[in-house]
Order: C-alpha cells, then sequence, then structure tokens
C-alpha cells in the first residue's frame, strides 16, 4: 500500500524525465545545435526533478527554458541545491 | 554495428508509428467523409454500418439517412406548420405542439459542393435525426398544452426578424396561454409565453423549455473537442458532461444557477438561455438515444386576472465567433466560450483573430495560412540571423575551443569559464537557445486546433483541388489522383501536400549544418519521409502552413549562407568528408 502510494507520487516526476528523455532522443537528436547553457535545458530538467521532485524541478526546469533564449544568460548552469 | 542497429530501431519505429497512428488519428481526428455519402442522394449507395462520429456531425447508418429523407418529407408535408424565414435560419414551426422543429442553416452548406443543401439542425420528432425545442406549461389541477395540442395561429402569419408570431390556445377553465416567437438575422429565437388566469380560481404553473435531440447526429467528441451536453452555470461554461454519463445517470441536474444549458456539436449547438428569471438546468436521457435539455422556471401562483410572462432565448445555428460575442454581449454569460477552445484559448484567439484579419484582407484562408506563417518567420528571423552568425564564429574559433575542452576536461566549471572568456575575447555571441523553437510550437497547436473547430475555416477553399482547408488533402498518389479506381487505405493515403511535405522538409534538412554523427545522419534521410505519412491525415491547411514555414526556412538558409560564405563552404566541406568517411566505413 505503501510502495504503491510511493509510487503514485512519483509519477509526475517520472513523467517528466521521460518526457525529457524522448525529447533528448528524438527532435532534439536531428535539429541543429542551439544550446546556449550546458548541461542542456532537457538534462537540467532531468536532474532538476531528480533532486527536487516534479513540483520544484519542473518549475526550475521551466524557468531554465524561458532564460534560453538570445536575451538571456549563457554558459555553464548547473542545477542549484 | 552501431550504425545499423540505429537503422533497424529507425525502420521498427517508423513502422510502429505508421500503423499506430493511423488508429489513433483515426480516433482523434477523423476525416469528414461521411456527410458528403449523408447528402448524396440520400447516401443509400454506400451501405456502411454505423461508424465513428465525424468532427461535422450527422447521421451515419446509411439505412437511417434514406428513413431521415423520407420522414422528414412526410412530417414536414402534413400542414399546419408556420414557415420560419430569417437571413440564418430557414425551416417552420409545427402548430401541434408549438414546436420549433424544423430548420436549417442558411449560411452553412452540407458538403463542400456549392450547391449541396443548406445544414439541418432540427428535425422533427420521430425522424432519425430528431432534434427540436420546445416550450410549455407545467400545471397544478390546471389543463396546459402538451405536445399535441394544436394552436392557433393568425392567418397568413410567418416567422421572419420583421414579423413575430404568436401562437395562442385556452383551455375549457379559461386559463389562456400564448407563445410569441421572434427571430434575428442570425441564429436567435425569443420564445416569450405567457399564460393569463382568466377564470375564476388561483391556478398554479410553472413554465419550463426544452431541446430533444438524438445523440446519433451528434459530431466526435474528442478529449480535444467537446460534443455534447454543454451548459453554463454561475458564468461558467461546463465541457464535462457527455451523452454517456447522462445515458447512465438518466438525469444530471446542474448545480448553479443557469446562464445556459443544451446541445453542441464541434460546429453546430442548440441551446436555451432564460432571460431575467432564474430556472434549473438539467440533462435528462429519454431512451432510445435521446436527449433532452430543459430549463425550468419557478413555480407561480396565478390568481385570477393575473398574467406571467417567462422567455426564453433559443440559440439554434452555426457556431460562429463573431455571432456567439454577439449575444455574449447582449448578456448571455460566457456565451462566446461555447466554442471549445480549451486551456490555450489565450493563445489561440489572437491566432484566430490574425487569421480572420488576414482572411478579410485576402478573401482566401490558404493565402491567410501562408501569410500568417511569412509573419511567424518573420518574427523568427532576427533571433535566426543571430543563431547564424553565432554559428559562424563557433566555427571559426573551433580548434581554440577544442584545446580548451582537451585541457580542462576534469574542471567543468573551469572550462565553462575559459570558453566564455574565449566567446567574450573572440567577440562571439552564443546560441539562440531552445525558446524561440518552442515558441513556434504553440502557434501550430493553435491553427491545428482552429481548422477543427472554428466553423469559420470549414469548407474553406485554397487553390486548385483543394477545397477545404479544414480536411484532408483529397488527392491520394497511390491511385495516380483518382485516376485508379480505389480508395487507398488511410495510412498510405498520402496527399500531394503530404508529399510536398516530405520534399521541403528533406531540402531543409539538407541545408542543415552537417551532423557529425552518422546515426543522427541517417534519421535526417528517413524523418522527412516519416513525417509525409504522419501529417497526410492532418487539415490540409496545417501542411499548407508547415509547407510554407518549410520554404521560408530555405531561403533564409540560403539567404544567411551568402551573408556568411565560411559557413557554406564548411558546410559542403563537412558534407564531402562524411560521404567519404561512410563510404570508407561501408567498405570496412
Amino acid at each position: 500500500m505503501k510502495k504503491a502510494l510511493a509510487f503514485l507520487v512519483s509519477l509526475p516526476g517520472l513523467l517528466m524525465i521521460g518526457l525529457a528523455r524522448l525529447w533528448q532522443i528524438g527532435p532534439s537528436a536531428i535539429m541543429p545545435p542551439t544550446c546556449r547553457y550546458s548541461p542542456s535545458c532537457s538534462q537540467y530538467a532531468i536532474e532538476a526533478v531528480r533532486r527536487h521532485g516534479a513540483i520544484k524541478g519542473g518549475l526550475l526546469a521551466f524557468w531554465r527554458l524561458l532564460r534560453c533564449n538570445p536575451w538571456g544568460g549563457h554558459g555553464h548552469d548547473p542545477v542549484p541545491d | 554495428m552501431e550504425n545499423q542497429r540505429n537503422i533497424i530501431l529507425a525502420v521498427l519505429l517508423t513502422a510502429l508509428v505508421l500503423f499506430g497512428w493511423e488508429a489513433g488519428v483515426g480516433y482523434f481526428y477523423p476525416q469528414a467523409k461521411t456527410p458528403t455519402q449523408t447528402v448524396a442522394a440520400g447516401g443509400a449507395e454506400k451501405a456502411t454500418s454505423p461508424t465513428k462520429p465525424t468532427r461535422e456531425g450527422g447521421l451515419r447508418d446509411a439505412a437511417d439517412v434514406a428513413l431521415e429523407t423520407k420522414d422528414l418529407k412526410s412530417a414536414l408535408a402534413s400542414g399546419g406548420r408556420v414557415a420560419i424565414a430569417a437571413p440564418g435560419l430557414s425551416g417552420s414551426i409545427n402548430l401541434t405542439g408549438a414546436i420549433v422543429d424544423d430548420l436549417v442553416l442558411n449560411r452553412h452548406r452540407e458538403t463542400v459542393e456549392k450547391k449541396s443543401g443548406p445544414v439541418r439542425l432540427f428535425s422533427p420528432a420521430g425522424t432519425p435525426a430528431q432534434q427540436f425545442a420546445q416550450v410549455g406549461w407545467v400545471g397544478e389541477g390546471v389543463a396546459t398544452p402538451t405536445a399535441q395540442t394544436v394552436w392557433t395561429a393568425p392567418a397568413g402569419a410567418r416567422l421572419t426578424p420583421q414579423t413575430p408570431l404568436t401562437l395562442t390556445w385556452s383551455n375549457p377553465t379559461g386559463q389562456r396561454f400564448a407563445i410569441t416567437y421572434t427571430i434575428d438575422k442570425d441564429y436567435m429565437i425569443s420564445a416569450a409565453q405567457t399564460v393569463e388566469n382568466a377564470g375564476g380560481a388561483p391556478v398554479t404553473v410553472r413554465p419550463f423549455a426544452l431541446v430533444n435531440r438524438t445523440d446519433k447526429t451528434a459530431s466526435l467528441d474528442t478529449w480535444n473537442v467537446h460534443s455534447g451536453p454543454i451548459g453554463a452555470y454561475d458564468g461558467s461554461v461546463s465541457f464535462a458532461t457527455n451523452y454517456e454519463d447522462v445515458a447512465e445517470a438518466k438525469t444530471v441536474a446542474n448545480a448553479g444557477r443557469t446562464d445556459w444549458i443544451g446541445f453542441t456539436d464541434v460546429y453546430w449547438m442548440s441551446a436555451l438561455a432564460p432571460v431575467g428569471a432564474s430556472a434549473e438546468g438539467t440533462f435528462r436521457s429519454l431512451g432510445n438515444s435521446v436527449f433532452r435539455a430543459d430549463l425550468v422556471y419557478d413555480q407561480k401562483v396565478l390568481q385570477p386576472r393575473q398574467r406571467m410572462t417567462v422567455t426564453t432565448k433559443l440559440f439554434a445555428g452555426a457556431k460562429e465567433h463573431a455571432v456567439l460575442d454577439a449575444y455574449e454581449a447582449q448578456g448571455i454569460a460566457n456565451f462566446g466560450l461555447a466554442i471549445d477552445w480549451g486551456w490555450f484559448r489565450w493563445f489561440e484567439k489572437p491566432i484566430f483573430w490574425l487569421l480572420v484579419k488576414l482572411f478579410s484582407l485576402t478573401s482566401n484562408f490558404g493565402v491567410a495560412i501562408i501569410l500568417l506563417t511569412a509573419i511567424v518567420r518573420g518574427i523568427m528571423f532576427p533571433i535566426a540571423q543571430r543563431g547564424f552568425a553565432s554559428m559562424a564564429a563557433m566555427r571559426a574559433i573551433q580548434p581554440k575551443m577544442k584545446a580548451i575542452q582537451e585541457r580542462y576536461k576534469d574542471d567543468k566549471p573551469r572550462q565553462q569559464q575559459e570558453i566564455m572568456a574565449l566567446y567574450k575575447s573572440e567577440g562571439v555571441n552564443p546560441m539562440a537557445g531552445c525558446l524561440p523553437m518552442f515558441l513556434q510550437i504553440p502557434v501550430f497547436f493553435a491553427l491545428y486546433k482552429v481548422l477543427i473547430l472554428a466553423i469559420e475555416m470549414r469548407h474553406q477553399p485554397f487553390v486548385l483541388w483543394i477545397k477545404d482547408l479544414s480536411s484532408p488533402d483529397p488527392l491520394h498518389i497511390l491511385n495516380l489522383f483518382g485516376l485508379l479506381p480505389f480508395e487507398p487505405p488511410a495510412f498510405l493515403a498520402i496527399g500531394l501536400l503530404a508529399l510536398l511535405l516530405g520534399i521541403t522538409m528533406f531540402l531543409q534538412f539538407k541545408l542543415n549544418p552537417a551532423q557529425m554523427d552518422p546515426a543522427q545522419q541517417q534519421v535526417f534521410m528517413i524523418m522527412p519521409w516519416f513525417m509525409m505519412f504522419v501529417m497526410a491525415p492532418f487539415a490540409s491547411g496545417l501542411l499548407v502552413y508547415w509547407i510554407t514555414s518549410n520554404l521560408l526556412t530555405i531561403a533564409q538558409q540560403k539567404y544567411l549562407y551568402s551573408r556568411h560564405p565560411q559557413l557554406k563552404a564548411q558546410a559542403e566541406k563537412d558534407a564531402a568528408d562524411k560521404a567519404r568517411g561512410t563510404g570508407k566505413g561501408a567498405k570496412a
């Protein structure tokens, strides 16, 4: 019961990570490189969700995506602790 | 080895999506094929069993279609009807029961053929496509008119925007009932129902209004676009109730004050709105695929010589956004939201607005879509330019970059710092980032949604063979554009537009800077043809958008290459290296 609940709680995070992975092996692989940050947005999202959970990690990833434009920052930008 | 595995994987995935896709698309995006049969001479020639609903709605069973034609004829010929003649609506009111049960939409055709008949929304009770509206009273200890009551109309009466129609009936105990219908130039009929107590004793009456319809004619209900019971309660529109829900529960009462209630299809709707009175809105299942939405007003005791009037607005028509918004402005709460824009309304509506504006300038929706594409690409151009400039500069400093990456392999932050310093000293801008790319996805989605649900796009031609931008390309390559007498299976139904999409995408990919990874190069080669299959069943307007976008990208790429000749040279050299490399690899 507890295990099932834990799985249910981790589901949104897993879904997000899965989505980011799909992006990485799908569209991202065939498009010209555009990353201005390292790690890339998708990698950042995966790490953020792993470390901070679906909600906070998701928000971090979303914020990173918004910054990932020609007027945003660039360079080394790891997931904050 | 690695390479081969990837190819096998790609082929398998392609096959999977190719076949899985058909089921998926068939479910989410059905093709508007059935309506063509529906009208074509009763549609009896193709005896298909009931299939999935379409976006258009309408009867799907060939037997039903034939029966509808026959029943409709006899029902409308039986007399005892008052004609309705308005710019938006034509039809008649049945004096037996004072029921509005015969309405066609003058401004919308059944099929893309210009000479096809108008769309029929209302059809009398008992016909296969039955849908009608009725107002009446429930009385306590007093005889009220029923569905069999024959009402009296003034001689030579017609319901037009200039001439309202008043029907009257009196019961033996002295209560006089009257219904005054008015109609506007679009799709709104008002029914003012009055009861006057001319008898000697008080009577108790409760006015009601209802819309009754079958779900056999319902359009497709998907996660994306709702078809079925709809209503607004306490100002918020609910798309949550389905026909199945009502059929299961028998009665679905809606909490809150009902602003309007009825049934919607993707393009059409019939709904009731109380005017200045509170009423309870309820959906009911009457069995046998028949459903009812009713408004029941408060009960009232009428003393002798007292009278009471309630007015109900009946919307019966096409969900044209301008018309719905006008009715909302006249006081029907959130009526404009009867169009199921979904969560991304805030983004879809501006795109839709822009499209409609462009359409009013060009009077061709295909041209409007092309202009929209040009605008979107135009906004993206400075970003692409910056990205290109940065790519060119990156190429130039590639050797230095490699050196730094080698030197600080184990110290990522330091490596990054050094790269930043290098950028600064060489005056290089970083890449454009992925946000610009993501910003184009909502535009695409908005166009997709608009093409599905906006009646303004229905039956809008582009050029040549494209007569309806909101439906898939009618030409199929496999039967040589209709020369061979067979209909290819849906997943092989590649139209000319889809082929163009594949070709333009292939050309565009060819212009992209070469990928270092041969496996990625393979995907590059497969992707356009894969997308060709994926996109073929979608609305042709969407393909027009994508093709134009590809062409503009190619033009932009060519232009930018001409501005940065060193990149072009580099790209060619890379390609040559690659060719030599793979050639060697194959031999080895």
